[in-house]
């Protein structure tokens, strides 16, 4: 063919080691063939001698991806593909083999991404609810099979760093440090009941005491041991301390990793309003929703955004029409709302005070009392995450927001309710350990930890977030029970105004994954202290899909108003994260602050839990030593720090810059576009003065 | 890898699956549903390549298909004959643009010419009233329709001409993040 040398020539200018993208040349060559191909008909004639920039496209049969992103129809594709193979392709060995090795590369890609895919855990479920129920509600989903497996990895960290060497090297091993302090704080007897009743094994299961406490599952029964023998050397309080703090370390890099996918297509997309009603219009409809009710509520929910929308819009207008006075009386209206909601949580907060303070008061009631005591700050935060955010959307109403606005502010004031009551909690837990901060009082000051109520301060924080999961999980159980199932049948079944008006429930997004946030925040505030919290968590939350999923497919009708799902995945994270930081505040705080317990634990008799780095860093070789002490070194760290200060510049640059050319394509776009038009104007103008000439010169005639 | 089959010869296969974004075994499974729609006229030895057209109804019946609001539109766009009587290669190219692999560029061309009802190649202010009324039934006044269609062309008209080009509908969709999960079937 003739135009073969000039393929081969230009070949060699594309280089098709990439991987999965594709140049942006390329790209961009593309699209104008697509382009200049759709002006002629619906189905683009496929012209074999067009320039040579466009046959070098298909000209490479490298990888079959080109041939399928052509909008041909099937009969003209297998004809190119035809021609393609029928070209005997001269091409050097080095060549070839680098073709052949970029297809198999393709080809186990493609084996690889076929057998991940049939490991994915609940795909079908996922596939259905999404059908079903739109990407709002899925994402939901999606974060809490996120949850589920970090934990679940988490979990395997911990068993094989902490739980199987202590129960393998439980009765070898020698003390790391040799006993010190006084005798008083050395006492810790859990196990002092001798005979129990029978129902008394439940509620120390619900309660982590009794029988539950001195056991794998918290921080007191882990051995402050180090097993040296000729083949093995393990250190046991330093395995602890350095896989909680790994934990948390990976559990950031995961949050942030999966910010990163979810990031990356918000940037893509510029993240500007703009282009609301034309995104809606055009890719609302969900394309593989299935089903006629699901159809119709879908067309509901369109129509519903688009009305949305436009009130927006009028609302926007109103809002600028307002004269100074209703504005200046919309906002101390505002400011005294938020002085109301602010209140309210204030309230909440001094109600888990004193419930804290009051069950620690009577910790040594029996039976259902007992545990009713037991569980009371777990109650009063729960009621107080309820009720609250009901009064916050009712205040919300009253400050005349716009929708979304509105979302925003309630979920904004939730999150603060329950990350913040979880910090109260915590707070009063310190206050008694460490008698108010104050080491000297007279009940601290022995052991530098209030001794006699808390003998082993550890285990009493994890028991507390244990019960906080468990009565999570409990509450979620009586709720699906008693309210969920009921209210479907009773609205089903009892055709009256009122039960009409109550109606189905709707599954609202973030009311639920807010409920996720805290659950993990609580798992991650206590892992220090109850290694096996992550298992746990794992257990519950895998039940809670179910249960979820269940309630969604009886219980639910699909929400009219949707969240946007890419930008809420990201800020589910983004909530996460806080709860992140609220529980690594925590471990940092009780690893170099408190104390630990002198009668328990893997770091009895050391002055703080993290003075064993120290005390196993001098026992290292001196060469390891040195090197650590020169990475530590102001000679390492400063030179490395204003690297990766340059590299961060680097990309900063880069991708301001990618934004001016994208700012800049767009606004050339633009010009093109008048510049045709004004083009097309003088062609038609030329073209009238043309056929005047032509009328006058036959008048002439 | 089972080569057992005889309904496609190796080199067929081979055609279907650079063409494609569909696999050996996601192919042999699509020819099965599309059998299924009626098994008297489709022969089971696509060897010597038949003739076959099924018509607009039956694929219209399928349940990936039948509720769908565009379900004419998407038929008529990937028929060869541009009535909705789809071949298997129709039937083939159709799920293949709309799979989970396939690109943004394909999947957005095919759209455009989905949302183009005239067939003009640009998406003009009657294309835009149709589309909208099939997305919500038909239950926005007219006063809204309006509204909506003006800031539609408004947001993503960029040559000012009134109306939407191929250019404009894919600049637009690169900065929509749900298009390529929505515009999705799963089959």
């Amino acid at each position: 063919m003739s135009s073969e040398p000039q393929r081969r020539g230009s070949r060699e200018a594309y280089d098709y080691d990439e991987g999965n993208g594709y140049p942006s040349e390329q790209h961009a060559l593309r699209l104008r063939w697509v382009s200049s191909r759709a002006s002629n008909q619906s189905y683009p004639q496929h012209d074999l001698s067009s320039t040579p920039a466009e046959e070098n496209e298909e000209g490479d049969s490298g990888p079959p991806r080109d041939l399928r992103a052509i909008p041909l129809p099937m009969a003209l594709k297998r004809a190119v593909r035809q021609v393609q193979q029928m070209q005997v392709p001269v091409v050097s060995s080095r060549q070839s083999w680098r073709r052949k090795r970029t297809k198999s590369l393709h080809e186990l890609k493609e084996k690889a991404r076929e057998s991940l895919y049939f490991f994915t855990l609940w795909r079908k479920s996922l596939q259905k609810i999404g059908g079903n129920f739109g990407g709002g509600v899925q994402s939901y989903f999606l974060f809490l099979r996120f949850l589920v497996v970090l934990n679940f990895v988490s979990f395997l960290l911990i068993a094989g760093f902490v739980l199987i060497p202590s129960i393998v090297f439980r009765s070898a091993g020698t003390s790391l440090i040799n006993s010190t302090g006084p005798d008083e704080c050395k006492v810790y007897d859990p196990n002092s009941q001798g005979l129990v009743e029978f129902y008394k094994y439940f509620l120390d299961l619900l309660s982590g005491t009794g029988f539950m406490e001195y056991s794998y599952l918290f921080y007191g029964y882990y051995s402050n041991t180090m097993v040296e023998n000729r083949n093995v050397s393990y250190n046991i309080p330093l395995a602890y301390l350095f896989t909680a703090i790994f934990y948390f370390v990976f559990c950031l890099i995961c949050i942030i990793a999966r910010m990163g996918t979810t990031a990356r297509v918000a940037v893509a997309t510029g993240g500007s309003a703009v282009g609301n009603y034309s995104v809606i219009v055009f890719t609302g409809w969900d394309y593989g929703c299935q089903g006629d009710r699901a159809t119709k509520l879908k067309q509901k929910n369109v129509h519903y955004r688009l009305q949305v929308d436009l009130e927006e819009e009028s609302r926007k207008k109103r809002a600028a029409a307002l004269t100074l006075c209703q504005k200046i009386a919309l906002y101390s209206l505002r400011v005294f709302m938020c002085f109301v909601a602010f209140g309210l949580i204030i309230a909440a907060f001094y109600g888990i005070f004193v419930a804290t303070n009051f069950s620690q008061t009577k910790s040594g009631e029996e039976g259902i009392l007992g545990l009713f005591f037991e569980y009371l700050p777990s109650i009063v935060i729960t009621t107080g995450n309820f009720v609250v955010p009901l009064l916050c959307d009712q205040i919300a109403l009253l400050e005349r927001y716009t929708p979304s606005t509105t979302v925003i502010v309630a979920l904004l004031r939730a999150v603060f309710l329950r990350l913040v009551s979880l910090g109260v909690l915590l707070f009063t837990l310190w206050d008694q350990i460490t008698c108010k901060g104050d080491i000297d009082s007279h009940d601290c000051k022995l052991c530098q930890y209030n001794y006699k109520v808390h003998p082993c301060w550890e285990t009493r924080v994890g028991q507390e977030m244990y019960k906080l999961t468990m009565f999570d999980l409990l509450v979620n159980i009586a709720l699906l029970v008693l309210v969920e199932f009921p209210r479907r049948m009773v609205v089903d079944n009892w055709s009256s105004k009122l039960a009409q008006w109550v109606g189905r429930q709707e599954f609202v997004v973030s009311t639920n994954v807010l409920g996720l946030v805290y659950g993990q925040t609580v798992v991650w505030t206590g892992a220090l202290f109850c290694p096996l919290l992550p298992l746990i968590n794992t257990i519950k939350f895998v039940l809670l899909f179910y249960f979820r999923k269940v309630t969604l497919f009886y219980n639910c009708r699909p929400a009219l108003k949707t969240f946007r799902s890419t930008t809420s995945t990201f800020f589910f994270l983004v909530v996460l994260t806080f709860g992140w930081c609220l529980a690594t505040a925590v471990m940092i705080y009780s690893l170099a602050e408190i104390r630990p317990s002198m009668g328990c634990g893997p770091f009895r008799f050391f002055p703080s839990m993290w003075s064993i780095v120290p005390t196993s860093f001098y026992r290292l070789s001196t060469i390891t030593q040195d090197f650590l002490f020169f990475i530590g070194s102001q000679a390492f760290s400063i030179p490395l720090f204003a690297l990766s200060c340059v590299v961060m510049c680097y990309f900063i640059a880069l991708a301001s810059v990618y934004g001016k050319s994208v700012a800049l394509l767009r606004a050339q776009l633009k010009l093109e576009g008048r510049d045709k038009q004004f083009l097309v104007k003088q062609i038609e103008k030329l073209s009238r003065q043309h056929q005047i000439l032509k009328h006058t010169a036959g008048a002439y005639e | 890898m089972g080569n057992k089959q005889t309904i496609f010869t190796a080199e067929q296969l081979d055609a279907y699956q650079d063409c494609t974004y569909f696999t050996r075994k996601e192919i042999l499974r699509l020819f099965d549903r599309y059998r299924d729609l009626a098994p008297q006229l489709v022969p089971l030895d696509y060897t010597s390549q038949p003739d076959v057209k099924l018509p607009y109804e039956l694929i219209g019946s399928m349940p990936e298909l039948k509720d769908n609001p565009f379900r004419q539109r998407i038929a008529e766009v990937f028929s060869e004959d541009g009535e909705g009587n789809m071949t298997l290669d129709d039937f083939l190219d159709m799920f293949s643009v709309l799979s989970e692999m396939a690109p943004r560029d394909i999947k957005a061309y095919y759209a455009f010419k989905i949302y183009d009802f005239n067939n003009d190649d640009f998406i003009c202010k009657s294309d835009l009233e149709k589309t909208l009324n099939k997305l919500t039934r038909s239950e926005l006044t007219e006063d809204e329709v309006r509204m909506v269609c003006e800031k539609v062309i408004d947001e993503a008209d960029l040559d000012n001409d009134g109306r939407l080009s191929l250019e404009d509908f894919q600049h637009m969709v690169v900065r929509a993040p749900d298009f390529l999960s929505t515009f999705h079937i799963r089959i």
